[in-house]
């Protein structure tokens, strides 16, 4: 007993200190958004009056549209997670399964265009856009359809090198013998590897919904319109420009965003880690 | 007979979303070419084509996988990676945004003066009978009336006209005055409207019911391509970079210029200006340390936790829940709750520690602050990548090390720490080259900043290349498009070989054949 004391003390007391530097922002954000000033000073570390005044204006205030805020960032983060992972997982079927000619030329490019830092063809972006909306103002620059666009094309290339990795890890033995049954590329996809894949493919969909959600500069760029904002875009306005500074709204509303982003990574620690080791990074 | 029936409904709705998808995008080609959207609508024109060649031929199996996902990727990312370099190409900056022939015109129209006495007419804006713009204008001290339309100058006899009070004249015979409702349905043609006086000067309209007398100073010969001050005498020439400039004095431009190909001068810019180049080398070096500290922070960090729990541990559980917080959280939400935090007065930094440290005012301490914050979000990730590989280390190793003699000092050393980064260098590399490009951290803590604005410095302390491109490219002064364009390739290439050096390590390449 003594002895496991001795051995494992200095090791609690490491975890210890790292959970307090990370818990100690988290615990920041709880207190302003329970404080009933509203604000990130701290006058002390234990509150002494707690009100959910916060959180209440969140839902009543009709300055405040977060409910629609979060609506827009669950559904465009959502349509991009489906969608980009649906056309994706085509493609990488095809790298990971098909023969064909060019197919390393085809990877190695792919691998290229990813290394482009896409923030700084951001300008393009914007142009091109601009141009879209001259003739399809429902999909062009400022709507939420045609940012949606610019996120499919985003998360393609990561998707598909993402998704190649898994796929690499199923074993052939199904499309072959599915082949040699006489199916085609296209059966065995439809038939064969979506089926086997669809967990495989949920995940990397998570991964893409997570990325979506958190993305901040497009967004920013494209949705002026105070009612079209993602979440992102909207808390950040809390605390700058015209609401300067509204540290209280901002952590509430930080706090109920951040809810479903940990409960989809806690629940799926296992799978995410392995995604990432396959080749993902963040922050 | 069930699988022929499934057969055929499938058949079917690949028919119908075709279908629907080819109207969808032939419409988008029909209002892009009404817009005059070209280089639009044949991409979308090629992207027909390839659809139906793929999916109502069997052409090429693997394009039937491809097509969609390459539509997007051309569209939305090889497009725009196109588009900036060639911009890269151009003299592309705030008053070079326009084409030459719309930069001409622009400077033909602000290319005028008042006459020297700055003479001005009372007049009324009205049409002649078959609707051209003309205007009626009275000349009350010198009992002069005339009509002026956009090409000549009719003088009219005062006796036959009904003068007011005033000494204006209202209507004339054969002038129609138009309502002021007519008049702002015209109200962009007014505005530019020149009417005819005499051979050097011509008539301005200015609010409604006065006409100035003005000339043109700055005249265009096309054949030689100059502009002549006909004032001065000074010649303006097509400088070959997107200006006219006196023939005299280079420095001396016309504005505004137009966006002129360069070529190379942009990246040789880089290079040769020291304006330039001495922040982009300040700029480069921070750049390089920050991604290397970054890195070997949160790998440090994230390494030590998982060797302290790379054990039963009592609340190992809770321990690893709570260190892949702020993994989870949204990042731009940490980072703006960080920087609140760092808040002088009122941050909750200086108040723990009971300091009065400026952190964003001062370099040293801002630079400090981004690596910590940095560090906060990323050390979970290689705590979930490090235990994830020490667990995959065999224990039979270290244990006939230790049998052998070996410290346990020794058998990190030379067995765990080797073997661990075998597995974690690709993602150290892929590391470095994420926070290379980190832009979200930087603009949203520190803004780039501290940077003397005052000396005229748009790179600040902390600005990394991609946060400090942004700002040339959009920041609040001149925006150089061009400029912003030429640093992208060169990161881009910088971060490609990186990328392509951890690549090669790891051996993905090798899978390819």
């Amino acid at each position: 007993m003594k002895r496991w004391l001795k051995e494992d003390l200095w090791r609690h007391a490491i975890a210890i200190v790292v959970c307090f530097f990370v818990l100690f922002p988290i615990y920041l954000v709880i207190l302003s958004a329970l404080s009933p000033t509203g604000s990130l000073q701290v006058t002390s570390f234990i509150p002494k009056t707690i009100s959910f005044h916060n959180f209440s204006q969140l839902f009543t205030s009709p300055k405040i549209p977060y409910l629609v805020w979060m609506k827009n960032s669950l559904v465009i983060a959502g349509v991009v997670a489906i969608l980009s992972v649906v056309i994706g997982a085509a493609s990488a079927f095809a790298f990971s399964r098909l023969r064909f000619k060019g197919k390393k030329q085809g990877l190695q490019l792919l691998l290229l265009v990813q290394m482009f830092p896409a923030i700084l063809s951001l300008s393009a972006v914007y142009v091109i856009m601009s141009r879209v909306y001259s003739f399809a103002p429902r999909i062009g620059l400022g709507t939420q359809p045609g940012l949606l666009l610019v996120y499919m094309g985003g998360a393609m290339g990561v998707n598909i090198w993402l998704l190649k990795g898994f796929v690499d890890s199923i074993p052939m033995e199904l499309d072959e013998a599915a082949k040699v049954d006489g199916a085609s590329a296209v059966q065995t996809y439809w038939l064969i590897f979506v089926p086997l894949a669809a967990p495989v493919l949920a995940v990397v969909s998570l991964l893409s919904f997570i990325g979506t959600f958190n993305e901040f500069i497009l967004a920013r760029l494209f949705l002026v319109d105070m009612h079209a904002r993602t979440i992102a875009v909207g808390l950040q306005g809390f605390i700058s420009g015209q609401y300067a500074s509204n540290w209280g709204p901002f952590a509430a509303g930080s706090i109920i965003a951040s809810i479903p982003l940990i409960a989809i990574f806690l629940s799926l620690q296992r799978y995410i880690i392995s995604g990432l080791t396959a080749g993902s990074v963040k922050g | 007979m069930e699988t022929l029936f499934k057969r055929k409904v499938t058949v079917t709705l690949k028919y119908i979303v075709v279908t629907f998808v080819a109207s969808l995008l032939l419409m988008l080609i029909m209002s892009s070419f009404a817009k005059r959207e070209y280089a639009i609508s044949i991409f979308l024109g090629f992207a027909l084509f390839a659809m139906a060649i793929t999916y109502l031929t069997n052409f090429s199996i693997p394009m039937k996988f491809f097509l969609p996902g390459m539509f997007f990727l051309i569209a939305f990312v090889v497009g725009p990676i196109l588009y900036t370099v060639a911009m890269s190409a151009f003299h592309y900056e705030t008053g070079n945004y326009i084409s030459k022939p719309e930069a001409i015109t622009q400077i033909l129209s602000t290319g005028v003066r008042p006459d020297d006495n700055q003479t001005t007419f009372d007049i009324v804006i009205g049409e002649d009978a078959s609707k051209n713009l003309e205007i009626l204008a009275s000349d009350p001290t010198n009992k002069k009336y005339f009509i002026s339309t956009l090409t000549k100058k009719i003088d009219l006899d005062p006796a036959t006209l009904k003068i007011d009070e005033n000494g204006d004249v209202a209507t004339a015979p054969g002038f129609h005055a138009l309502t002021p409702s007519e008049q702002s349905a015209l109200d962009a043609q007014l505005g530019k409207a020149r009417f005819a006086y005499s051979s050097d000067y011509f008539l301005t309209i200015e609010g409604g019911t006065l006409g100035s007398l003005k000339r043109q100073t700055l005249v265009y010969d096309q054949a030689t391509d100059t502009f002549r001050n006909v004032l001065t005498g000074t010649s303006y020439k097509d400088n070959g970079t997107g200006d006219f400039a006196n023939v005299a004095n280079k420095a001396e431009i016309l504005q505004p210029g137009w966006r002129a190909p360069i070529w190379f001068a942009n990246y040789t810019k880089l290079f040769t200006d020291p304006q330039i180049r001495k922040p982009l080398i300040r700029v480069f070096i921070w750049t390089v340390v920050f991604a290397t500290l970054t890195v070997l922070t949160q790998f440090a960090l994230g390494l030590l936790i998982a060797l302290v729990m790379n054990r039963k541990l009592f609340g190992r559980r809770i321990y690893r829940s709570i260190i892949i917080l702020p993994y989870a959280m949204p990042s731009i939400m940490s980072i703006l709750i960080w920087g609140g935090m760092f808040d002088t007065e009122f941050g909750a930094i200086n108040h723990l520690f009971g300091t009065h440290v400026h952190w964003f005012q001062s370099p040293l301490y801002a630079r400090l602050a981004v690596i910590i914050v940095n560090l906060w979000l990323g050390f979970p990730y290689f705590y979930l990548i490090c235990s994830g590989a020490l667990q995959a280390i065999p224990a039979e190793l270290s244990e006939a090390a230790a049998i052998d003699g070996a410290s346990s000092g020794q058998i990190f050393r030379k067995i765990t720490l080797p073997l661990l980064l075998q597995v974690v260098s690709p993602l150290l590399v892929a590391s470095f080259a994420f926070n290379f490009n980190n832009f979200n951290i930087i603009y949203l803590l520190t803004g780039g900043g501290p940077s003397n604005t005052l000396g005229g410095d748009v790179a600040g302390s902390t600005d990394i290349l991609i946060s400090y491109t942004y700002k040339i490219a959009f920041g609040a002064g001149t925006q150089n498009l061009g400029l912003a364009s030429a640093i992208s390739v060169v990161i881009f290439f910088i971060i490609a070989s990186i990328s392509l050096y951890g690549i090669r390590r790891s051996k993905v390449l090798d899978s390819f054949a």
